[in-house]
């Protein structure tokens, strides 16, 4: 038994609750009765006018939160770059944004934030005096599709390594750790009309321990796979396919004193317990192996590749997630 | 891969307006995983058996109070499409539509930084006029 501890995101629950099926009260109360120690939201999903909540709201938030006893451990925010058509916004106006979700984040009782990949770098400095005044620290998201070779996250990184602020650190989505390309987005995409002989060429990829984000997101995609590719269904498959990187954990060894958090991302338990593309076991040893103590927080995407006229079932596919973790940690 | 999320079932009537039929609506959520002011909903488009609705005759509300043009839509911020929220999507149209069943197509395009493109969600009904 090791200090690492559950949480689970609510991102995991968003088609129960956009459909209505789940209250914001019933994902914390499945949670408790789970026993998940730990709680990540997302603001701007499930608390209506973020980050200018009311305090009716706020009030409810907290009310719930103590009622269940799951603690609230992350806030996944994201800067609308992008409020206007004709305009990105200045980085005053970014700072600006930064500043409100540091403020909710305080509000709502949460100390850490997880910065969406591709946050624009250079508003972190400035934001540093108000994070350590609300004890809230900012943490970029490194994804699958966009990892720690990927310039704008070794942008954040390097001004990470140069701050060297308690501050100021990284949420690692396991999704970096694929094995296999998700069979459940591969079964999505050939109802969708996807050729078998492109899903065939990425499984093999897989097979021989190659990382697909090499080849799926550079211009020119390999003769073999441009040659399969007949549709945009097809075109479509190799681009998200990139999203799931086949990196090894050592890529994490200079990293882990600025990890604050990871992302226990996972598209598919299967029936033996274990997730389909994702070695959670020997990731934990490796976790436990460097003392890391935080938390891991479920994050359920397999909804997303639900088959028309089938029913996601994110509740019994979180469960099964943490029991997993659990027996491993 | 939110597309089931465009059109709500049996959401389709026309709106009267002093015993006239002066358009009618529709109900949407968000095809994205979090909640946007409007002004990031880059665009919407119709069409109704096979038809292309003009973008000037389109309004979009969130609450039945406000309506906002698509071209007025661009400077909201102060409004949020919360996450899971039916929005209403009104077509100002004389008469409003026949009776009986009719084909939508409703696109709804939004912006999000971290994708480089607007990125759109779409789905087709046959849907009864309420």
């Amino acid at each position: 038994m090791s200090s690492i501890k559950r949480a689970v995101s609510l991102y995991s629950y968003q088609d129960e609750y956009a459909r209505g099926k789940m209250t914001l009260e019933d994902c914390i109360k499945e949670l408790a009765a789970t026993g998940v120690e730990g709680v990540e939201i997302i603001s701007d999903q499930m608390l209506w006018g973020a980050p200018e909540v009311s305090e009716e709201t706020l009030a409810d938030w907290h009310r719930i939160i103590t009622e269940n006893g799951v603690k609230p451990v992350c806030n996944d925010i994201y800067i609308n770059t992008v409020l206007y058509n004709n305009r990105k916004l200045t980085t005053k106006e970014n700072l600006e944004l930064l500043k409100k979700e540091l403020r909710l984040a305080h509000k709502l009782g949460i100390t850490l934030v997880r910065l969406v990949s591709l946050t624009p770098t250079d508003i972190i400095e400035a934001a540093l005096p108000l994070a350590e005044e609300l004890n809230v620290v900012m943490a970029l998201e490194v994804h699958g599709g966009m990892a720690f070779h990927n310039p704008e996250t070794k942008k954040f990184t390097d001004l990470m390594f140069k701050l060297n602020s308690p501050y100021v650190g990284l949420v690692v989505d396991t999704g970096i750790f694929c094995r296999k390309h998700p069979r459940v987005s591969t079964q999505f995409f050939l109802n969708q009309g996807l050729n078998p002989a492109v899903a065939e060429y990425i499984d093999n990829e897989f097979a021989k321990g190659r990382d697909v984000e090499a080849i799926s997101h550079q211009r020119v995609l390999p003769d073999e796979l441009e040659s399969g590719i007949r549709s945009w269904t097809d075109r479509e498959y190799v681009l998200f396919a990139g999203g799931y990187e086949n990196h090894d954990f050592s890529v994490l060894d200079e990293y882990m004193p600025f990890i604050k958090h990871f992302h226990g991302k996972f598209f598919e338990m299967t029936e033996e317990g274990t997730e389909y593309s994702i070695p959670f076991k020997e990731f934990i040893d490796y976790l436990k192996d460097k003392g890391y103590d935080g938390y891991i927080a479920s994050e359920y995407e397999g909804g997303r590749f639900a088959l028309p006229g089938t029913e996601i079932d994110a509740v019994s596919q979180v469960r099964r997630h943490q029991e997993m973790l659990r027996s491993y940690i | 891969m939110f597309d089931n999320y465009v059109l709500t079932d049996n959401s389709l009537k026309n709106v009267k307006k002093d015993g006239k039929n002066t358009g009618y609506e529709m109900r949407t959520r968000i095809t994205y995983y979090r909640g946007i002011p409007l002004s990031m909903v880059h665009d919407i488009q119709i069409e109704v058996g096979g038809r292309p609705v003009p973008r000037e005759s389109i309004r979009f509300s969130l609450d039945g109070e406000q309506y906002f043009t698509l071209e007025e839509m661009t400077t909201v911020t102060s409004y949020k499409w919360e996450y899971g929220q039916e929005a209403i999507v009104y077509v100002e149209q004389d008469g409003g539509l026949p009776e009986g069943e009719h084909e939508v197509k409703l696109t709804q395009v939004t912006r999000v930084a971290y994708i480089p493109v607007p990125f759109s969600g779409t789905q087709t009904k046959t849907m009864a006029v309420q």
